[in-house]
């Protein structure tokens, strides 16, 4: 059945049109979500949630300064960092239906609040941000002013297809957070700038998730420039930030010795990852299947975005490829830097129609981070045969020789492609090279 | 020693053929004329510029060099008019130069030579075809490839006797083709080779419109790009790398 089947004449909305393919994709999450009122009411005592556990929080962008910020907590049994979104999902093997399951099953506690908070640390924002910047899941209380919204709203694509929300009266803590002695150390220096203190948590050993947390409750920055930085855009600033400092490392570092190709496949999406010797030049080409998220017209074109970046990096934003472009980019430059090279790298994103709902940006930076070291993804929801080249790699002769096999493969004509890569049109020589 | 006196739009034009690929530049001063040859952190494009000490109304110099940050010294020499006169002069005791415009006194702190990125060799090139066009065709190809794509081939059909130019986009095309009657002149060689228009761009705003400017072309080579300045007593090669697709 097709979605146009489904849903005929009725010209809905993008909201709701997603909702239907989600529906028809897995109606596991319908009856999950069916299920989810009655297992809320039993967690909600009387108008408060006793004994939540909130491993993280929620800032939202409509409205800024004025946002709607919220802690979530997970309405489900289970193990509280399982709701923490990082890179364990993909090593857990999650696929897109367990990241909505997951999703919704975190109570977003609502408040609208300024975004201005150098010195916030009481009432719910102050409870927020002491959330954010802990180690671990946080125990609290909060009080809810009872009426549930029961919305699944999978319209967030970089950030996350969010769960239910309930405004709050209050919320306290009800333990002393565990703060990391780094975090400590930033959110103390109220004279360092955002973008070298998340750099330095970075060296610390922090992942870009933990960062982006950090960031987006406002415990970074010169103080009077601290504030609350709405999710979707805190998790873009963390990995170009991170991947400006890794590009910096990477400056004079000798090139790679020869063409790698590498393949990763994982919630329908599949990452080639060509390096290729040379300076440091970066392209990310999307190719999305009808079907899919954000190209929601079964009878469409395959739609195709591109941004690259030369030696000296990129100063406009990345209109067409958005998060996925800075999420990519970062997991390609970790790698270079554990490897002390630099390379030309182009990579190619393949989006299928079993990508039927956005999960967000960690999937693009996971899938890239471990087409390089990691495991091949093994699916939990389907026993997926894997030809994934993750860990491993191939070898070309050169790097328009490996694009031309990879060609083969994919969806597209070697004319679109060349005319939407800039890589793919030509590699940029220097002077040195002649 | 460095004294000389200089024409606003002489010391503009010099400054902005420099800037578009760096940040700050060596300046040789050298008894007939200064010398500035720079080339950008990516090492892709490359600009060898001359001004002759008889494109000065005055000019004083024993071969000394000077580092120079170019948005400083260009946004000073803005605060001249077109025909007004700039006066340089070189303080060897604090090392900073002295400019007066219209007894307007500015004195720019210099930057130590040795701190600058060391000074390119011109790669020795044996490019196949010769284009001499004016300034405003380049213009017009570059304004109308930019439209549609990020990247120009520029090419010679020996054959056919012409010039063209080629942009692909993801959807539109921009072709253009110059025979030997539309141009100055033409040494035909096979030539193509595919440039980041973000580097065109740049070298194609320091270029004059009424300039005759001679392109030197070859396959998958780098482009030079010649060019009078300050009515033939100057001088301007650019030399850009292409983007390659044969390996």
């Amino acid at each position: 059945m097709r979605l146009d089947d489904y849903i005929e004449g009725l010209e809905p909305d993008e909201s709701a049109r997603r909702r239907q393919l989600a529906a028809e994709k897995s109606y596991a999450i319908t009856e999950y979500l069916e299920d989810f009122q009655s297992r809320f009411e039993e967690t909600v005592q009387g108008d408060s949630l006793y004994g939540a556990t909130a491993p993280s929080i929620f800032v939202g962008r409509t409205n800024y300064p004025n946002v709607s910020t919220g802690l979530l907590s997970p309405v489900a049994d289970g193990d509280p960092t399982d709701f923490v979104t990082d890179g364990q999902w993909y090593q857990q093997g999650l696929g897109v239906g367990d990241v909505v399951e997951r999703r919704t099953g975190l109570l977003n506690s609502r408040r609208r609040a300024n975004v201005n908070v150098e010195d916030v640390w009481d009432g719910f924002v102050g409870v927020q941000r002491e959330v954010a910047i802990a180690g671990d899941p946080v125990d609290v209380e909060i009080g809810l002013d009872g009426t549930l919204d029961l919305d699944l709203d999978v319209g967030e694509g970089v950030a996350t297809p969010t769960g239910p929300s309930a405004s709050a009266t209050s919320v306290d803590l009800t333990e002393n957070p565990h703060v990391p002695r780094p975090v400590k150390k930033t959110l103390e220096d109220d004279d360092w700038q955002a973008q070298g203190a998340m750099t330095y948590l970075y060296r610390r050993g922090l992942d870009v998730y933990d960062i982006n947390r950090v960031l987006s409750a406002g415990a970074l920055g010169q103080g009077e420039n601290r504030r609350l930085v709405p999710t979707r855009w805190s998790i873009t600033a963390v990995d170009d930030t991170i991947g400006q400092y890794l590009r910096g490392q990477l400056r004079h570092a000798p090139s790679v010795d020869s063409v790698e190709v590498r393949m990763n496949e994982y919630m329908g999406n599949r990452f080639w990852v060509v390096l290729a010797p040379g300076q440091w030049e970066f392209e990310l080409v999307e190719m999305k299947a009808p079907g899919s998220v954000w190209n929601p017209d079964p009878t469409g074109d395959i739609w195709m975005g591109s941004a690259s970046e030369g030696y000296e990096g990129r100063t406009g934003y990345v209109d067409e490829t958005a998060g996925a472009y800075y999420a990519s980019r970062l997991g390609v430059l970790e790698h270079l830097a554990d490897r002390g090279r630099q390379a030309k790298c182009l990579v190619l994103r393949e989006v299928s129609d079993d990508y039927w709902a956005p999960v967000g940006v960690w999937q693009v930076r996971e899938s890239v981070r471990n087409a390089f070291d990691g495991t091949p993804w093994h699916s939990v929801e389907e026993d997926a045969v894997d030809d994934s080249l993750a860990g491993e790699h191939g070898e070309a002769e050169t790097f328009h020789g490996a694009v031309r096999t990879i060609a083969q493969r994919l969806p597209v004509s070697d004319e679109r492609l060349r005319r939407k890569s800039d890589l793919v049109a030509g590699v940029q020589r220097s002077l040195g090279d002649f | 020693m460095f004294k000389a006196i200089v024409s606003a739009e002489t010391l503009k034009t010099t400054l902005d053929s420099v800037s578009v690929l760096v940040d700050e530049c060596k300046v040789h001063l050298d008894e007939d004329g200064i010398e500035i040859r720079a080339v950008d952190p990516a090492n892709v494009g490359m600009v060898d510029l001359r001004l002759s000490a008889e494109a000065f109304e005055s000019y004083e110099a024993d071969g000394g060099v000077i580092g120079v940050n170019l948005s400083r010294l260009e946004d000073i020499a803005g605060m001249a008019d077109s025909g007004q006169l700039v006066e340089l002069e070189l303080d060897e005791e604090t090392r900073k130069l002295h400019i007066q415009i219209d007894g307007l006194e500015y004195t720019l702190a210099l930057i130590d030579p040795d701190s600058i990125r060391q000074e390119p060799d011109i790669p020795d090139l044996d490019l196949s075809a010769e284009v001499v066009i004016e300034g405003k065709d380049i213009n017009r190809a570059v304004k109308a490839s930019d439209m549609v794509s990020d990247h120009i081939a520029l090419g010679v059909d020996a054959s056919d006797e012409l010039f063209y130019v080629d942009a692909e986009g993801d959807t539109d095309d921009v072709h253009l083709e110059l025979t030997t009657e539309q141009l100055i002149d033409l040494q035909a060689g096979d030539a193509r080779s595919l440039f980041s228009l973000d580097y065109l761009k740049d070298m194609n705003k320091a270029i004059p419109a009424d300039a005759e400017v001679t392109l030197e072309l070859g396959e998958e080579f780098p482009l030079k790009i010649k060019f009078p300045i300050a009515e033939g007593q100057g001088s301007v090669l650019f030399v850009l790398a292409p983007r390659i697709q044969s390996d």
